[in-house]
C-alpha cells in the first residue's frame, strides 16, 4: 500500500534524470526552428541564440549527471531497501511459520510415537506375556504329574518349550520393528548392505562416505529404503533396483530407483505415508517421482547436524 | 571336552554352564568381552567354544570379530556362534575363513538340548553347524534359478545338507535310507551344477556360497 506512491516518486525522478538528457541536447540543436516569439524553454531560460543555446543545455546535462551519479543510486538503494523491509516476511512472520510447520510434524511425531507404543504394549500383552502365562502353567502341571505319570509330564514340558521359543520369535520380531538389531550392529551402511543382499530384485548399492549419524535419522533411513524395496517387489514389477546414499552439507539423501512400471498410488496403502510421516517428524523431506511407465524414484532428504 | 564361552549375560553363561556341566563337559573358562576371548583361547586350548555376537564394550558384532581374530591366530579353532538373531551377512563373514569348525545358532536353539548339544560336538568334530534360520532366509529369496528344479525332497536334503548334517543324520531325520540320501545329493550337485563332494564342511561351504550368490 504505502510501497506503490514511494516507487512512483523515486521512479518519476529517475525517468526525469535520464530523460533531461536528451531533452537538453535537442533543444540545444533545434532551437532556431522554434516559431518566432514562442522561443523553447530549458527550465526557466529562453533559448534564443547559440551560445544560451549552448550554455544552458550544458548546465541541464551537467546537473542531470551529478543527480545521476550522487543522488540516484542512493534514492535507489533507500528505495530497495524500504520495498523489502515492505514486501519480505518479517523476522516475525519467518518465525511463525516456522514454529507452525514444527508444530505439525511434532504432533506427527507424537503420533506415531504414542500409536508405536500402544502397538507394542498390545503386542508385549497379547503375545509374549500371555504366552508366558501358559507356559508357567504347563510347567506348573509337569511338576504335579512327573511322578505319577512321566510320558503325560514330557508332553507337557515339550509344550512349553515350544511355548518359549513361539515367545522368543515374537520378541525378535517386534525388536526388528523397534530398532533393528543390524542397524545397530553396523550402522547405516551395514544395514542397508545387508538389506539390499536379501532383496528380490537385485540391487545396486551406492553409499559414499556418510560417518556417524543420529540413531533416529538413521532408522527413518533404513526403513524408507525397506519400505521403497518392498514396493518394488510388489507394487512396481522391478527387475532392478538402484540405491545412492550420500551426506551433502548437513543433509543426509538417500535416493531409491526402481526400473518397475511407475505409477505408485500413495494413497493405496503403499507405505509412501509412513515413509513421509517417519521423515517430516525429523524434520525431512520425502519426494515421490513415480510417472505411469516407471521409473519410480523416491528420495529422502534428512537433516543430520 | 574343555569348553570356552564368551557370554556376558550372567543367565545365559550360567545356564551354559550347568547344560554342558550335567553332560560332563568342562567348562575351563567363561569370559565377558571379547579380549578375554582371545587371550583365554589362546591359554586354554580349548575343544571348542561358545561365543555370543554381542559383546562388551559397544555390544555390536565384537563376537563376530572376536571369532574371526582367534581363527587367524589358530585356523582350526572351533568356534560356535550363539546369535539373538540370524543374520546372513554374518554367517557370510563367518565362513568366509572357511567352514570347518563352525557354527552360527540362534540363542532359542539352546533349548533343543539334544540338539544343541550335537550341534556343538559336530563344530568340536570340525563339522559344520548352521541355524535352519539362515539356510531359510538364503533360500526364501524368489529368483528364476535351478533351485527351481528340485523337487520337494531335494530341497529338504538341500536344507539339511546346508546346516551341516551328516548323510546319515539326514537319513534319519527324513526317514530315508542312507543310499537314497546319496542319491538325492548327487542329484542336487548334479541340477545346481556344483563340484560333488562328501566332505562335509566342504560341502556346507559349496552350498551355502551357491544359495548366497544367485
Amino acid at each position: 500500500m504505502i510501497s506503490a506512491p514511494i516507487s512512483f516518486v523515486f521512479g518519476l525522478l529517475a525517468l526525469a534524470v535520464v530523460v533531461t538528457v536528451p531533452a537538453a541536447t535537442l533543444v540545444a540543436l533545434l532551437w532556431w526552428a522554434a516559431p518566432e516569439g514562442q522561443p523553447l524553454m530549458l527550465s526557466r531560460i529562453a533559448i534564443t541564440d547559440w551560445p544560451t543555446a549552448i550554455w544552458a543545455s550544458a548546465l541541464h546535462i551537467a546537473i542531470a549527471a551529478l543527480l545521476a551519479v550522487l543522488v540516484v543510486p542512493v534514492f535507489a538503494r533507500w528505495h530497495a531497501q524500504l520495498t523489502l523491509a515492505l514486501l519480505a516476511p518479517s523476522a516475525t512472520e519467518r518465525l511463525a511459520a516456522r514454529v507452525e510447520t514444527l508444530a505439525q510434524t511434532r504432533a506427527g511425531a507424537v503420533d506415531t510415537h504414542q500409536a508405536e507404543l500402544r502397538r507394542i504394549e498390545r503386542d508385549l500383552h497379547d503375545g509374549t506375556q500371555a504366552r508366558l502365562v501358559a507356559i508357567n502353567l504347563r510347567l506348573g502341571m509337569a511338576r504335579r504329574v512327573l511322578s505319577t505319570d512321566p510320558p503325560a509330564a514330557a508332553k507337557l514340558l515339550d509344550q512349553a518349550r515350544d511355548g518359549a521359543e513361539a515367545a522368543m520369535d515374537e520378541l525378535r520380531g517386534m525388536i526388528r520393528t523397534i530398532y533393528p538389531p543390524i542397524l545397530a550392529d553396523r550402522g547405516l551402511s551395514g544395514a542397508l548392505q545387508s538389506l539390499a543382499a536379501q532383496a528380490t530384485p537385485p540391487v545396486r548399492l551406492v553409499a559414499g562416505a556418510i560417518g556417524k549419524l543420529p540413531a533416529a535419522v538413521e532408522v527413518a533411513a533404513y526403513y524408507a529404503v525397506s519400505e521403497a524395496l518392498a514396493n518394488a517387489a510388489r507394487h512396481g514389477a522391478a527387475t532392478t533396483v538402484m540405491i545412492t546414499v550420500e551426506r551433502v552439507s548437513g543433509t543426509l539423501r538417500v535416493k531409491v530407483t526402481d526400473d518397475g512400471i511407475g505409477g505408485a498410488d500413495e494413497t493405496r496403502g503403499s507405505g509412501i505415508q509412513g515413509i513421509r510421516r517417519r521423515v517430516a517428524a525429523l524434520d525431512g523431506v520425502t519426494t515421490v517421482d513415480s510417472p505411469p511407465g516407471g521409473p519410480t524414484t523416491i528420495t529422502v532428504e534428512l537433516p543430520c547436524e | 571336552m574343555r569348553v570356552v564361552i564368551a557370554e556376558d549375560n550372567v543367565l545365559l553363561a550360567e545356564g551354559l554352564n550347568l547344560l554342558l556341566g550335567q553332560e560332563g563337559h568342562e567348562v575351563v573358562a567363561t569370559v565377558a568381552d571379547a579380549a578375554a576371548f582371545v587371550a583365554v583361547v589362546d591359554r586354554c586350548r580349548p575343544d571348542v567354544t561358545i561365543v555370543d555376537v554381542r559383546l562388551p564394550p559397544s555390544f555390536r558384532d565384537e563376537g563376530i570379530r572376536a571369532a574371526l581374530a582367534a581363527r587367524r591366530t589358530r585356523p582350526d579353532l572351533p568356534v560356535l556362534v550363539l546369535s539373538q538373531y540370524v543374520e546372513p551377512a554374518y554367517a557370510t563373514e563367518l565362513l568366509a575363513g572357511g567352514a570347518a569348525g563352525l557354527g552360527y545358532l540362534l540363542k532359542d536353539k539352546i533349548g533343543r538340548v539334544e540338539e544343541f548339544l550335537a550341534a556343538l560336538q559336530r563344530v568340536a568334530e570340525g563339522g559344520t553347524a548352521m541355524d535352519p534360520e539362515v539356510v531359510t532366509q538364503l533360500l526364501a529369496r524368489p529368483r528364476d534359478s535351478p533351485l527351481d528344479g528340485l523337487t520337494r525332497r531335494e530341497r529338504e536334503v538341500l536344507v539339511l545338507m546346508a546346516e551341516g548334517h551328516t548323510n546319515q543324520v539326514i537319513a534319519e531325520k527324513l526317514f530315508l535310507v542312507e543310499s537314497s540320501v546319496h542319491k538325492h545329493i548327487g542329484n542336487i550337485f548334479a541340477k545346481l551344477g556344483l563340484p560333488s563332494s562328501d566332505i562335509g564342511h566342504r560341502r556346507v561351504l559349496a552350498v551355502l556360497a551357491y544359495l548366497n550368490h544367485t
